[in-house]
């Protein structure tokens, strides 16, 4: 009976071999513009022959999965990434150039220029992405051409006293500021290619946006939301954003799409960023003819023209703008023409690090704290500091012989303690007990002591453009030396340690007596709807902590938020939460306090059900107040129950992640940032020193530790 | 048996009295429950009154009312004179033993004792003699440092005794402190609770629904049944000459047997039986016999089946099935077993007679009348 599986296997092992030569494709779009990929990849399947198998991936995961598959011949034949990238995918040697199939002068000039890299052409373009300015049809306005004539538009369309505005964008948000600096006349970098801050057009830009947010022209800390719902609200007349803003226009609203206008000052255009979309040649790919193909054809004709249809993307082929449909597109022609004035965004690794001073020094001047005059430098003293000069390596060897030692030493040790039994004699039961705990060890080794481990050793390493040198100490010496900046500034570990014992000290003292307070009235049997609030006290616990974040934040919120609506009820003036340290250290606490209160509540009202009530009444007839019973029978009797809650709860706060990122996100200039957000900013947001970070990551981990120790003794002195 | 609501006959002793706690018409009501329905109450000073009844009868809740933790619904209560109120039970300085010991488990025996003298403020020498004085009085010395749990259920009784004598309250009140602990530690501690009154001279309420306590400590018992203070009395005189038939069944033990019977000239007629009549009660009537005034043997007015056996040794109780009910009687040394049929045998003047619904006592044996 076997004849029909060998029958099968037979069939398969043919197919398989007649099966045409397939192609790899890896992309991170989603919606319309995957449709379109698909439908392109279909057309070059039909026109070659050649399969095209597809993988999207979600955006944010993409770079990462792409660096680490293709060296591994993992991964792609053909991937489309945006071109800030470039960079580093040539150095990492995962991009190929592109053969003569590229003809530049088919393309957008700015899209071609953002591909090149040292005389070579990488990828062929498909799509460009710049910022224009969306005008509201309904409001009757001409788009203006110049600042002087949106500054009288502005003021004509704005109503302070409704809280509607002439125009709205992310101005906290460098990528939005940028056209703005160019507009003065700004350079981003000097002759040498190192980043400039401290430059006349940077303090004239910086006023302009200051000025238009003094004269309410335009809203304050505004997020891309806000200016969303703004818009469709009819509350602003003008937008600055990009095409993917078009999606997020409600289906009624009529509007129209214009460059940026001119700096009168200057006469310069507002020149936005261009980010270029292209599809690039893995350097590791199998079939590099067919993957060139592949690449080019998503790049021209139908295929750019069924982006353009189905993915409404603004393309980079300027023969797409001749097709009839195309024309017929005003956003996609207003968008050329903004593009056409464009600078792509430098692919250098100089331009990922302006990003973080850059949004500093905005938001400082945005939010009042520091001068237009002072931004340039505030950004330039941050890009100093973050960008610190690579500790000098240092050979690995005396600490791998420290680490040899010091496992002999513990082996030694472990074995005189043995006093010359075998291990086999001293647990006969050795490989049963093994059996049982290996589980659980091995779970243990996988979630804890390997990442552990990893954490340790990457701490002595220095990281910068994806390698790795051994800097011993060094990360340590300089943390704890504070070398670059002073121990009260908001870089230094020590400052930061400080406004995290603050921050953990401020929560759990709220937690526990708030918590308590409620379990004191939850108990008492007269109140009535007792489950309701109960029920109702937990919920803060129940819900995300970081939804819960997100809502706090958008009730801090200087001009929408419910907080200052409340205090303006009482005349009380709007309070920029995040402006100054005070504000926005409370606005964390608070909603901290929000999240923790349940916990020690429940905790509370549980020991508090398990204290019988005839020691009050013993008391009460004994002489005590309730002020008194409170003191000396509720709290010491609580005590054992409260005390691993608050062990507990300060731990949990001391890494309270969620709630700094979210709500201060570190404002004002980064004073609000406790440890473990500090971490994950030196890692992940200033220019990749995951070494540092580690050093950070272990530092903490000490601090806890020692913490742990006191614990232990406290509570130790509770068993006894 | 169905015990009717009755009207309460509180004998009066003839003394005069200096009452240092009194209770006036108090009611109290748990939502739709009526706990306590209008009690009238003079304690003597000095006394150790004892509240017994069954559980639900309102004695614990009568004790709560009386320290300040439970406030009633109507009427008044007075200590030493001074209408209480609306005292909180802090200031109407009287001592509570919980039945629970109600101990601080995070203090250890010393400052157990002291709370209520550090929350009056004592000054220190004073508190530390007190304490020492009551632990020496109560053999506790050498467990002073020790937390309660460290403690054996008779010392912790003894600690929430001396708890209370460290403050020298004017009024001691216990709430059924004895019901936790072993028969042998029981018996032992009503030694000791009698020496103590003896030694202190303070008047001192005491709860249980423990009648055997109930007659060994009290200088005087009041009987509760569903809220209503039955009888009042010394407690051979509720044992003699109790005023209903509630009151006759609830003090001794085994219980007092009633059986109904009829009037009828110069006998009582009842199932099965006929008994020579005493008194001048006519009619239905219910006759109650204590045990211990009947002897099983051979001959006698009641016959029936033996049903139980209680041998306490030479003597013991035999347990009666006969036509007018379950009888218990007491025997000496006979040859009884279970399933025997017996009579039993009056051992004199043992009637006593009740009317037929037991509200009323009509008649008690001549030679008890003293």
């Amino acid at each position: 009976m076997r004849s029909p599986w060998v029958a099968l296997v037979l069939l398969a092992s043919t197919l398989s071999f007649a099966a045409p030569p397939s192609l790899k494709l890896w992309h991170g779009y989603r919606g319309g513009e995957e449709q379109a990929i698909e439908q392109a990849a279909k057309a070059f399947t039909a026109a070659t022959g050649t399969q095209v198998e597809i993988l999207a991936v979600p955006y944010d995961a993409l770079s990462s999965k792409l660096t680490s598959a293709i060296p591994h011949e993992a991964g792609p034949d053909v991937f489309i990434f945006a071109h800030e990238r470039l960079r580093q995918f040539h150095r990492m040697k995962i991009v190929a150039p592109s053969g003569p199939g590229l003809e530049p002068s088919k393309y957008l000039k700015p899209a071609v220029d953002a591909l090149e890299l040292d005389g070579k052409f990488y990828g062929y373009p498909l799509s460009i992405k710049c910022l224009a300015l969306f005008m509201r049809d309904d409001r009757g306005l001409t788009a203006p051409t110049t600042t002087d004539a949106l500054e009288a538009q502005l003021t004509a369309a704005s109503n302070p006293a409704k809280n509607e505005f002439g125009l709205a964008y992310e101005a906290g948000d460098f990528y939005f500021h940028a056209p703005i600096l160019f507009g003065f006349g700004g350079q981003l970098f000097d002759a040498q290619g190192r980043a400039q801050f401290e430059t006349p057009a940077m303090e004239k830009s910086l006023a302009w946006v200051k000025s238009l947010q003094d004269r309410h022209l335009m809203p304050q800390e505004a997020s891309g939301a806000l200016v969303k719902t703004l818009f469709n609200e009819n509350r602003t007349a003008m937008v600055i954003s990009g095409p993917w803003f078009t999606g997020e226009i409600d289906p009624g609203v009529k509007y129209s799409i214009h460059p940026l206008p001119m700096v009168s000052e200057t006469g310069l255009p507002m020149a936005p960023f261009l980010g270029v979309e292209a599809a690039f040649v893995s350097s590791r790919t199998t079939q590099p003819e067919a993957a060139e193909a592949l690449a080019k054809f998503l790049a021209v004709g139908d295929a750019t023209v069924m982006r353009v249809i189905t993915g409404r993307q603004i393309p980079a082929e300027l023969a797409a703008y001749e097709n009839e449909a195309v024309a017929k597109d005003t956003m996609i022609s207003a968008f050329r023409a903004v593009a056409e004035r464009g600078t792509a965004t430098p692919n250098t690794l100089e331009m990922a690090r302006v990003w973080e001073p850059m949004k500093l020094a905005l938001r400082a001047v945005l939010q009042g704290g520091v001068s237009p005059h002072d931004g340039g430098p505030l950004a330039g003293r941050r890009y100093r500091a973050l960008n610190r000069e690579a500790p000098p390596t240092t050979s690995p060897v005396p600490y791998v012989v420290v680490l040899v030692l010091g496992l002999v030493a513990l082996v030694t040790w472990q074995s005189r303690k043995a006093k010359g039994k075998s291990f086999k004699q001293r647990y006969p039961e050795a490989g049963r007990g093994l059996a049982y705990v290996a589980p659980a060890a091995a779970g243990l080794a996988v979630l804890v002591v390997v990442p552990f481990v990893i954490g340790l050793s990457l701490s002595l390493f220095h990281h910068e453009a994806g390698e790795y040198s051994f800097v011993g100490l060094a990360n340590f010496t300089d943390i704890l030396t504070s070398k670059g900046y002073r121990i009260t500034e908001p870089l230094s570990f020590y400052f930061t340690l400080v406004v995290t014992l603050l921050w953990t000290l401020a929560n759990v003292v709220l937690h526990v007596s708030i918590g308590l307070f409620l379990a004191i009235l939850l108990k008492e049997p007269l109140l009535k709807l007792r489950g309701v609030y109960r029920v109702l006290l937990i919920v803060p616990w129940a819900v995300p902590n970081y939804i819960t974040a997100m809502m706090w934040k958008g009730m801090f919120h200087r001009q929408f938020g419910a907080i200052n609506a409340i205090l303006g009820m009482f005349g009380i003036e709007p309070v920029s939460w995040f402006a100054q340290w005070s504000t926005a250290f409370a606005a964390n606490v608070i909603t901290n306090t929000w999240l923790g209160f349940p916990f020690m509540m429940v905790v509370s009202l549980g020991a508090l059900q398990s204290i019988p009530t005839d020691l009050y009444e013993a008391a009460e007839v004994d002489g005590a107040s309730k002020w008194t019973q409170f003191r000396r029978i509720t709290l010491p009797l609580l005590r054992p129950a409260l005390l691993p809650a608050i062990i507990l709860g300060s731990v949990w706060t001391f890494n309270m992640f969620n709630i700094i990122y979210l709500v201060s996100g570190g404002e004002p200039g980064g004073g609000t940032d406790i440890l473990v957000s500090e971490a994950f900013r030196w890692a992940f947001q200033r220019n990749e020193q995951y070494g540092f970070a580690a050093a950070y990551s272990v530092l903490i981990f000490f601090v806890l530790f020692a913490w742990s120790q006191v614990t232990k003794r406290l509570s130790g002195e509770e068993q006894a | 048996m169905q015990i009717p609501l009755v009207v309460p006959c509180v004998l009066s002793t003839l003394r005069p009295l200096v009452s240092d706690v009194r209770l006036v018409g108090i009611k109290k009501s748990f939502g739709e429950n009526a706990i306590v329905k209008g009690v009238d109450l003079d304690v003597i000073d000095g006394e150790f009154l004892v509240m017994v009844g069954p559980s639900g009868c309102g004695k614990t809740t009568l004790l709560r009312i009386i320290s300040g933790l439970e406030q009633m619904d109507e009427g008044e209560l007075f200590i030493g004179g001074k209408k209480m109120n609306d005292v909180p039970p802090r200031e109407r300085d009287v001592g509570m033993v919980f039945q629970s010991y109600a101990l601080y488990p995070h203090m250890t025996v010393r400052e157990n004792m002291a709370f209520g003298l550090e929350l009056r403020k004592l000054p220190r020498a004073e508190i530390d003699a007190r304490v020492a004085e009551a632990a020496r009085m109560l053999e506790l010395g050498p467990l002073l440092e020790r937390k309660p749990k460290a403690l054996s259920g008779g010392q912790r009784q003894r600690v929430a005794m001396g708890r209370v004598i460290v403050r020298r309250p004017q009024l001691f009140l216990f709430d059924e402190p004895l019901s936790n602990l072993d028969t042998a530690l029981r018996v032992a501690m009503r030694g000791e609770l009698a020496r103590l009154h003896r030694q202190l001279g303070v008047t001192m309420i005491y709860v249980t629904h423990d009648q055997v306590e109930a007659m060994t400590l009290a200088t005087r018992v009041a009987v509760f049944n569903q809220g209503i203070l039955q009888q009042l009395g010394a407690p051979l005189e509720l044992y003699h000459r109790p005023c209903n038939a509630f009151v006759a069944q609830f003090l001794g033990s085994p219980s007092m047997n009633l059986i109904t019977a009829k009037r009828e000239g110069d006998r009582f007629v009842g199932a099965g039986f006929t008994l020579p009549a005493v008194g001048d009660a006519s009619g239905e009537v219910k006759l109650g016999m204590r045990p211990q005034d009947l002897r099983v043997g051979s001959e006698g007015p009641i016959r029936g089946e033996i049903e139980a056996v209680e041998r306490l040794g030479f003597d013991g109780y035999a347990f009666l099935k006969t036509p007018a009910g379950p009888i218990a009687a007491r025997f000496e040394g006979a040859d009884v077993q279970v399933g025997q049929t017996v009579a039993v045998m009056p051992t004199g003047d043992v009637l006593h007679v009740f009317s037929s619904d037991g509200a009323r006592a009509l008649r008690h044996p001549e030679a008890r009348r003293a």
